[in-house]
């Protein structure tokens, strides 16, 4: 490891509340993430690795400990700032892509940038570069009725990477795909790992898919069971 | 505007929903605007009427009562005068129709005077002072009726049991906020066929004789005007007809009036009809936010922030309602412009218009029906967590 740490969790608990019961999901958990470094997260159903994804992510609140993400500590940000932060910070990729059905493929990797102070132009180009990376130049003004699965995967990587965020959280990006286009979609994300350098948290149910992360971790009853470093034993393209 | 684009796209998401509540909006304001203008133009033709300096007396009884002719004289000779002529009704058919058009016994050496907005070519006018049997119509009515000069114009008595044999010596034109269709004909010539017909049927009709019903007096300036005002009614005010002068505004209202508190009656119309909108276009708003509370919560983990999302529904939904205003009141604008419906209201509404104030009232309320029925869904998306919105995908 020995790099910078891109994401601290220092004790972090969170738990939700019903009427009088309190449902603990994340029990007294700490994580360190590696700047540049690929995770991927493992467990069973309920485990709660959505929620410490929405809590890396900045989507959510810890109940207890300390988030701290590229030095920012996201406990200390107010509302405001957080959804600032994230526009700032992180791509977001999910298992049932959340595309805009009425804009096109450009338009949906566009709205991230309407957020910027960006020319209209900025935005074309950047939009044009995005869709170039995730390899689907020509596919524009497709509408999201009109791309397969993971086409439409695709498109929500290069809404997530339009703005070039620092981290990019997938949760389940591969569930809803067949093992070829799975294996696509890992390629270009492991792609942007090693050439863009970005910071990958990803969750998913699928072992082959983690074996293209650089470490696993498993989460069981909101807790992590072990800790495996990987160096990638499967090749990019299989 | 670089969201106007995604507002579009979500306004024509779903088309019929869209349309569906475009249409309610307009259909409903249409109808208001109609209701509502009614008002809205009298005031504005009355208080438009300032300008002539015009007063109108009547009995102090009101129509009912009598006006002796021989005061047109006795006014015209107070200071300050410029015209005066009687202004009496001849309710009467043409032909066998029932109410088609307005009929008044006026001096034909005053009237044009008096009405001063009102244009005849001079021979026309001529002709009308020269020939007893003459009168003059409106440029509209005679369009209407295919009618000319010469032509032939009898008149059936109802109010009076005198008939007429007149002919067509002139036709008025004038604004298009002014009666295009009356009918003026000769006050000499009336009263001396009521007298034949009085003095033939036997009955003292003689308090009836030399009514001239009203006296339409035009002052040579508007300060002049109370003064005469005052003036005429002291004049009568110990006789056996004691008359009520006011300005020809006052009188316009005076006729409003005698139509009760419909006004009240179409303002509470009204509230009912902006309620039951928002209603309409709240509910349409709901349905589609709900729709669309995963792409919300997307919209919001990207990095939209509150004050975004309240942004996009409220232009949505204002863009929504608005539309139905446009094409409610702008529409209504432009379809009376452009059709004129007084034939169909039987003479009832000589004209009519929507006044732009009303027009852009009409379309204010279309917006604020947007933004009204707007607000909640708009706030209820906006306040929702993400991480609830992103799980309702699963
Ligand atoms: N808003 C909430 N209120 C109460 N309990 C919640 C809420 N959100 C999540 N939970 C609970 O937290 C636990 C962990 O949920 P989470 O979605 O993180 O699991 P997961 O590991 O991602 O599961 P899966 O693999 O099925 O996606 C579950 O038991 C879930 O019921
Ligand atoms: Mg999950």
């Amino acid at each position: 490891m020995g790099a910078a740490s891109s994401i601290e969790l220092r004790s972090v608990s969170k738990e939700y509340h019903r009427d009088a019961f309190t449902i603990p999901v994340l029990v007294d958990l700490d994580l360190s993430v590696a700047e540049g470094e690929f995770l991927a997260l493992m467990g069973p159903s309920g485990s709660g690795k959505t929620t410490l994804l929405n809590l890396i992510a900045g989507l959510d609140r810890a109940t207890h400990g300390e988030v701290i993400v590229h030095d920012q500590d996201l406990g200390l940000l107010s509302e405001a700032q957080i959804t600032r932060w994230r526009a700032d910070n992180v791509g977001f990729i999910f298992q049932t892509y959340n595309l805009i059905p009425v804009l096109t493929a450009a338009e949906n990797v566009e709205l991230p940038l309407l957020l910027t102070s960006l020319s209209r132009k900025r935005r074309r180009q950047n939009v044009a570069t995005a869709l170039r990376i995730v390899g689907l130049e020509g596919r524009e003004h497709h509408y999201p009725r009109q791309l397969s699965g993971g086409q439409e995967q695709r498109v929500a990587i290069a809404r997530a990477i339009v703005t070039d965020p620092y981290l990019l959280v997938a949760d389940e990006p591969t569930g809803d795909l067949d093992r070829t286009t799975a294996g696509e979609i890992l390629d270009l994300l492991q792609l942007l790992n090693r050439e863009f350098e970005k910071t990958i948290v990803m969750v998913t149910h699928d072992p082959l898919a983690a074996l293209r992360a650089s470490r696993t971790l498993h989460l069981d009853k909101g807790r992590l069971v072990n800790d495996v470093i990987q160096e990638a034993r499967v090749p990019a393209a299989s | 505007m670089k969201y106007l684009h995604y507002i579009l796209r979500n306004v024509r998401r779903n088309p019929v929903r869209t349309a569906l509540t475009v249409a309610s909006t307009g259909i409903c304001l249409f109808l208001m605007m109609i209701l509502v203008s009614f008002f809205a133009m009298s005031d504005e033709v009355n208080t438009g009427s300032r300008v002539h300096n015009r007063l109108a007396t009547l009995n102090a009884n009101g129509f009912a009562g009598v006006i002796p002719i021989a005061r047109v004289k006795e006014v015209a000779a107070l200071d300050g005068v410029e015209a005066v002529t009687p202004f009496s009704w001849y309710g009467g058919k043409y032909k066998d129709e029932v109410m088609p058009f307005a009929m008044f016994c006026v001096d034909p050496d005053a009237v044009f005077r008096v009405l001063e907005e009102l244009t005849i070519p001079k021979d026309q006018l001529n002709a009308f002072r020269k020939n007893r049997d003459g009168c003059v119509i409106g440029r509209k009515l005679a369009k209407e009726r295919r009618l000319q000069v010469g032509d032939p114009m009898p008149l059936k008595g109802d109010t009076y049991p005198v008939d007429l044999n007149l002919t067509i010596r002139g036709i008025y034109d004038g604004p298009s906020d002014r009666d295009l269709r009356m009918c003026f004909l000769r006050y000499d010539t009336f009263d001396e066929a009521f007298r034949r017909v009085a003095a033939s049927s036997g009955r003292d009709v003689s308090q009836f004789a030399g009514n001239a019903g009203m006296i339409f007096t035009k002052c040579k300036n508007a300060s002049a005007m109370p003064a005469v005002s005052r003036a005429i009614d002291d004049l009568y005010r110990n006789s056996d007809y004691p008359t009520r002068t006011q300005t020809e505004e006052a009188f316009g209202k005076m006729f409003e009036e005698m139509m009760g508190d419909l006004r009240g009656m179409i303002r509470l119309i009204g509230l009912a009809v902006v309620f039951s909108l928002l209603c309409v276009a709240g509910n349409a708003m709901a349905m589609a936010m709900r729709e669309r509370t995963t792409e919300v919560a997307v919209l919001k983990a990207i990095g939209f922030d509150r004050g975004r999302i309240l942004f996009l529904v409220l232009a949505e939904s204002m863009l929504v309602a608005g539309s139905g205003g446009a094409l409610g009141a702008l529409g209504s604008k432009a379809l009376f412009a452009w059709v004129d419906i007084s034939p169909y209201t039987a003479g009832f509404l000589p004209f009519y218009y929507i006044p732009w104030s009303v027009a852009l009232q009409g379309l204010g309320i279309s917006l604020f029906i947007g933004f009204a029925s707007g607000v909640g869904p708009a706030v209820r998306a906006a306040g929702l967590p993400v991480v609830d919105g992103l799980r309702r995908v699963v």
